[in-house]
């Protein structure tokens, strides 16, 4: 799939551009670099998908975290939030971020694991929860004038970096670890998961919190990179990350799902829109082909799925 | 299978809660002012849009300083069916006046027709209805979205000596803001022969995707003199993804709208060759004005236009306290 998308990108490029689509590194950095935010909350989405989940909050999760983060790492000036707390050392921004990420994720799994309320209910609670105390934190107002050695977190290569870490972290321990084992487990069967002693409780909040922590580290980059923490932020994010999963294989009854996939579907969002600008496709047609690409995707994966188990 | 039928099943007991709680959103929410005391309902498209805070926020401040004016403010998200359902309870609760910033202006008429058949006075504030004429009783307060572009693409065009070639960046594509102000940066580059777009994609209004944007146009190859974005958060955008690529200041110029004060800041420091001046405060202090007129039977134009004003080095600083 992401062979075919790239293949035809380079052939319009080729005969609207004259230059190659692929053989730019700046390019191929770019593709990656746009999607690597959505990246990393697709690698927490996952895992919850894993346990037969889903989290609608992370792309309000993002503009929460980045507010919270932001606020913390302003200059000193007329339109700092809090005027006390400014110029602190960068630590305690991404501290903070991360931090109110994994906290909305607490929040999540323990809705979930405790009431038994449907993931998809509790997520969406938070989804719009986080969104209106990101707007209630400053009454709307952006965040801006924030220290250099905040921004910088953002700035370049950095966060692809952050985005490869994360998924090599995750992709060994969901492969070669009792945290992936559960979280395998309780997607396939939770009954039989908890018959075999696996308290899938805990394991679920940690999930979600494991989700929430990369929806915060999001949301600090996100607010690092734009050099502003604005309540708007990460608006439908939530959604490119689901699709870039299950583009990837995941299925969204849980248990089958890898990391590895959801990098490549994420990728495949950033080719695309990559793509789209190179060859200069009008803008009024993007959604719609974006739209038609990512379910054609999911039949293709299941189409092939089906000619291996048959 | 027997999962694939519970997750159908919860995905359909979340669909019909979730409309249950849109419901509740749909609310302009309670408790601001005694029910006896008059008040004039705000619908605002977005709570979250850095300009439609400070226009908002404006308004707030402007109704303290009016005996007797109390304001009501309800968030459409954007979305104009809930924006509707706002305006319907504003008419129900007996509001004095209505003023809307609309979520969808090709939706208008029918918020017209809302308020016309209640006979409650209708005020539009910066966004401008699809109607060409208004009735009695319903007005506009705002700014003419094609001067905006007009004067951003033709300070533009003065500073390339008419000569190069443009990149536009367009906002939301529904919006008749980043339509309008499109079509002026088009209509001003085709006055001059020496000048021609060369590349036009959509950012969505976002600082963000702008960066995005410009990162994919620089690695394109494409050959951009000038950068003419919809409005200031894309312009920033683009301005810190030409600074990424190492190209010296100056060398590509970028325009925005609006005047924020972020913007403001990347004028000071030389990165922003435009932006305009939309008037938030004016139009805030007109629609406030205009629906308090129209409640008291008082007679107002149908449409009050607040004028844009160009920003430049030169004069940016005249605009740090507006």
């Amino acid at each position: 799939m992401l062979v075919g998308i790239v293949v035809l990108f380079e052939l319009l490029g080729w005969s609207v551009r004259g230059t190659s689509f692929l053989f730019n590194g700046q390019r191929l950095l770019v593709m990656v670099l746009q999607v690597s935010i959505i990246g990393l909350l697709a690698i927490g989405v996952t895992q919850v998908i894993l346990t037969g989940g889903i989290d609608l909050s992370s792309g309000s999760v993002v503009a929460l975290s980045a507010m919270v983060a932001a606020s913390l790492a302003q200059t000193a000036g007329p339109r700092a939030v809090f005027p006390s707390l400014v110029d602190l050392p960068v630590v305690i921004p991404v501290a903070a971020g991360l931090a109110t990420g994994a906290l909305a994720g607490w929040v999540n799994g323990n809705l979930i694991a405790l009431t038994r309320i449907p993931p998809f209910i509790a997520t969406l609670g938070m989804m719009v929860s986080a969104r209106g105390l990101a707007r209630y934190y400053t009454r709307g107002q952006p965040v801006s004038m924030l220290s250099e050695t905040y921004t910088r977190i953002g700035e370049g290569a950095l966060p692809v970096v952050m985005f490869v870490i994360a998924a090599a972290v995750f992709h060994v321990l969901l492969r070669y670890t009792r945290y992936g084992k559960y979280t395998y487990a309780i997607g396939a069967n939770a009954q039989a998961a908890r018959i075999s002693g696996i308290h899938v409780t805990r394991h679920l909040v940690l999930v979600y919190t494991v989700a929430g922590l990369l929806s915060g580290l999001g949301g600090v980059m996100t607010s690092a990179r734009a050099a502003s923490g604005q309540a708007g932020m990460g608006m439908s994010y939530e959604l490119d990350a689901i699709a870039a999963a299950v583009i990837g294989g995941t299925s969204l009854s849980g248990g089958i799902g890898r990391i590895t996939g959801t990098v490549i579907g994420t990728v495949i969002l950033g080719v695309m829109t990559s793509g789209f600008t190179f060859i200069g496709f009008d803008a009024y047609i993007q959604d719609i082909v974006k739209g038609v690409v990512i379910v054609l995707a999911v039949v293709i994966d299941r189409y092939r799925h089906r000619e291996v188990h048959a | 299978m027997r999962e694939g039928g519970n997750v159908l099943r919860s995905v359909l007991k979340a669909a019909s809660v979730s409309v249950l709680l849109a419901s509740f959103m749909a609310g302009p929410g309670c408790g601001a002012g005694s029910p006896a005391e008059p008040v004039i309902g705000v619908a605002m498209a977005h709570f979250d849009d850095n300009w439609l805070t400070i226009l908002r926020t404006a308004m707030a401040d402007h109704a303290s300083t009016l005996p007797g004016v109390a304001l009501q403010f309800a968030d459409a998200q954007g979305d104009v069916a809930r924006q509707l359902s706002q305006i319907q309870n504003f008419v129900a609760q007996d509001a004095a006046a209505i003023i809307v910033n609309a979520a969808d202006t090709t939706a208008t008429p029918s918020m017209t027709k809302i308020a016309q058949e209640a006979g409650v006075p209708l005020v539009y504030v910066n966004r401008r209805p699809a109607e060409t004429t208004l009735p009695k009783g319903v007005v506009f307060v705002g700014s003419d979205d094609l001067e905006a572009g007009t004067l951003e693409m033709e300070e533009l065009a003065r500073l390339m000596n008419h000569r190069g070639t443009v990149a536009v960046m367009v906002g939301e594509l529904a919006s008749n803001g980043a339509q309008l102000r499109t079509k002026a940066v088009e209509d001003i580059v085709a006055k001059y022969p020496g000048m021609k777009i060369v590349e036009k994609q959509v950012a969505n209004f976002q600082r963000e995707r702008g960066l995005d944007l410009m990162n994919n146009w620089l690695t394109a190859g494409a050959e951009i003199d000038a950068v003419a974005a919809n409005n200031d958060e894309m312009a920033i955008g683009a301005i810190m993804a030409i600074q990424q690529a190492g190209i010296p200041a100056g060398k590509v110029l970028v325009g925005g709208v609006d005047a924020t004060p972020d913007a403001l800041a990347e004028v000071a420091r030389g990165t922003l060759a435009v932006t305009v001046f939309q008037d938030a405060r004016g139009q805030a202090r007109g629609a406030v004005d205009a629906a308090v007129k129209l409640s008291r039977g008082e007679a107002v134009d149908s449409f009050v236009w607040i004028p844009f004003e160009l920003v430049t080095r030169e004069n940016y600083k005249a605009f740090l306290d507006r």
